[in-house]
């Protein structure tokens, strides 16, 4: 299984290196997303099956999304319809789908191969992470809470319109 | 987690509903005045359950939080300088319209952030403390939304952004070698099989450097001269004392559970992190015209100075701590202060000329100022006095001959700016300053904070035996 893990680690290193390194910002989010999937994979093969979940469903998919969405939103127009035509030349695309597609098949790969991964790891069920988070971690959760509240409001008001001195 | 549990959280759970109490009201009503008396409030009540639970035996809680006197003594600090600190910033609030229940929030959040520091017993309460505190501070810098004060939210943002990276990081190596995030834990742990290898090192050095950057101390302190000019004259404050404050009770409260300083390499770190933090601080306050970049500049040497009893060892060494970051609470909140008083919201007098023959026209907020100076300088009769004799003293005990040195030739080469100062403040101008009505929270509460260092700079003995029981309890 060790493999496994230092495989999926070079592919989150190369794809956050490519994500820093790229001048376009919606290639560099196909990379963001592949570094975040790789990351998933790792977490999945150290016996944590419902956090690798979370990043997937959280990270790559609701976030990322909305990183798109955005980027896409902020130039509209007949120019940048052009450009979208070429963002997805496969000379752009070809990197982050093979390293998709190592991911993928590392993940067939454990899936297959018999049973719980390495004797040493304790795989971590979702009950285990509810059970601490709202056991020993309560504290935790709700100062994590307040952390959102100050990040809500802060952005409130550095968003608000016309007062400006 | 049971009831007793409970009232050992009271404090913040006073401060996190303070804020959600702010939040509510504003839905129906919109008052500057409401949201100051709220805020001012829920601060008070805070402080005063703080004392209340201050001396009763210390619990841990909930696996994440250490509510012993140690925490409380800094919890009552952080929220009795917050309070100065709204105070002031209700009259230079009011210069600009609008209800700014953002500004009091916020600032709750972030005395929350720094009481969940002082408390932190466990990396996961550290880091989130820390991020508390951080993010209400990325807006309260660029509340006034100028050019320059968005410069300096992103400054900050990105530089906090980047050094709460390297804690996590070194988070993680300690984790990895010690399997556990609990301080004591990772004392016993290392103390235990003698760990230090390699890697534990560099976790303890990545959460040098992240603790470091909240310190502002040299070679991490590039930020602090641009945030402190941007960020509002209170908020200037704020990062400067409750801040800093907090993250230098975690740092000792951790590093002294794990004994960081009988390491001789950390040792050395930290040595060279004082001495230049010391030079560097004060030589380039040196010929500053701007007083809001001088308090800066001051103030990563002040943090400098405090490396020294950080670096001596036994109860003096957290004595000599408390006691000059009570000192310089009090001194650099009333320094902010006049300049907060003398301020509008859109327009700051922070320049030197500016103060040229204010003694004339404000002889009360010359007077103070002149106080607060003086006290920086660590002149007798004043706070700031007995807070370096307790530093030397620390110093002396564990024979650091070279940092005791060094901080006499930067006491004497800051004795120049702050003079200079003073000189400007009575200098004779042959046309009078226009006199502006002063706000009377903030001059209230300048005018306690001088008495406070009057009080503490003569008769010290009683907060020195407070902060004796706070050290019995980390000792």
């Amino acid at each position: 299984m060790n493999e496994l893990f230092y495989i999926s680690s070079a592919v989150a290193a190369a794809s956050t290196i490519m994500v820093i390194t790229r001048a376009n910002s919606v290639h560099a989010l196909l990379y963001l997303i592949v570094s975040l999937l790789s990351v998933a994979v790792i977490f999945y093969i150290l016996g944590a099956p419902f956090i690798a979940a979370l990043e997937v469903i959280i990270y790559a998919g609701a976030i990322m999304v909305l990183f798109v969405f955005v980027i896409m939103m902020l130039n509209p127009g007949p120019q940048s319809e052009k450009q979208e035509r070429l963002l997805l030349t496969p000379r752009m695309w070809a990197g982050p789908a093979v390293l998709s597609l190592i991911l993928i098949s590392e993940l067939i790969y454990a899936l297959t191969s018999a049973g719980p991964q390495a004797a040493t790891l304790r795989v971590v069920s979702p009950k285990d992470i509810g059970v601490s988070l709202f056991g020993p971690y309560a504290i935790g959760v709700e100062l994590a809470s307040i952390l959102l509240l100050a990040g809500l409001i802060g952005v409130y008001h550095i968003a608000q319109k016309g007062r400006q001195d | 987690m049971n009831a007793s549990d409970l009232i050992d959280l009271f404090p913040l759970i006073i401060i996190a509903s303070f804020a959600i109490i702010i939040m509510i009201v504003n839905i129906f009503y919109r008052k500057h005045e409401v949201n100051a008396v709220l805020a001012i409030s829920g601060l008070l009540l805070a402080f005063m359950t703080t004392a209340g639970l201050f001396g009763s035996v210390p619990g841990r809680t909930a696996n994440l939080l250490t509510i012993d006197s140690y925490a409380l003594f800094f919890m009552g600090l952080f929220f009795a300088a917050t309070l100065a600190i709204t105070a002031l910033s209700y009259g230079y609030n009011k210069t600009h319209e609008g209800s700014h229940e953002a500004f009091y929030i916020l600032l709750l959040i972030a005395v929350l952030g720094s009481a969940v520091l002082a408390a932190s017993s466990h990396f996961v309460s550290f880091f989130l403390g820390l991020e508390m505190l951080s993010i209400s501070l990325y807006a309260l810098i660029a509340y006034r939304r100028g050019e320059r004060s968005n410069e300096a939210g992103i400054k900050y943002l990105v530089l906090a952004g980047l050094s709460s990276s390297f804690l996590l990081f070194g988070m993680a190596l300690v984790y990895a070698q010690t399997g556990t995030m609990e301080f004591s834990e990772i004392a016993s742990v290392s103390s235990a099989s003698q760990v230090r290898s390699l890697a534990m090192s560099s976790g303890v050095l990545l959460i040098i450097v992240g603790a470091g950057f909240k310190l502002a101390l040299v070679p991490f302190h590039m930020w602090t001269p641009d945030v402190y000019e941007g960020s509002p004259a209170p908020i200037s404050a704020f990062v400067a004392t409750v801040s800093k404050g907090a993250v230098f009770a975690l740092i000792l409260r951790f590093f002294t559970l794990i004994d960081i300083q009988a390491d001789g390499r950390f040792f050395l770190v930290f040595t060279i992190i004082a001495v230049a933090s010391m030079f560097t601080g004060n030589l380039l306050a040196l010929y500053q015209n701007n007083i809001k970049r001088v308090l800066a500049y001051s103030s990563i040497a002040h943090l400098g100075y405090l490396l020294v009893a950080f670096l001596s060892n036994g109860a003096l060494a957290i004595t000599a701590v408390s006691f000059y970051l009570t000192a310089y609470f009090i001194t650099i909140i009333g320094a902010f202060g006049v300049i907060t008083v003398l301020s509008r919201a859109d327009e700051e007098r922070e320049f030197l000329d500016q103060y040229r023959g204010l003694a004339q026209t404000h002889p009360l907020l010359s007077g103070v100022f002149t106080a607060m100076l003086l006290s920086f300088a660590g002149i007798p009769l004043t706070a700031g006095f007995i807070g370096k004799f307790y530093l030397v003293s620390a110093g002396v005990n564990s024979a650091l001959w070279l940092l005791i040195f060094s901080l006499v030739v930067n006491s004497a080469i800051s004795i120049f700016y702050y003079l200079r100062i003073i000189a400007a403040l009575y200098e004779a101008v042959p046309e009078k300053m226009i006199e502006i009505p002063l706000p009377l929270a903030g001059t209230i509460a300048i005018s306690a904070l001088m008495l406070m260092l009057m009080c503490l700079g003569i008769y010290p003995s009683q907060l020195i035996r407070l902060i004796q029981i706070t050290a019995a309890t980390l000792g």
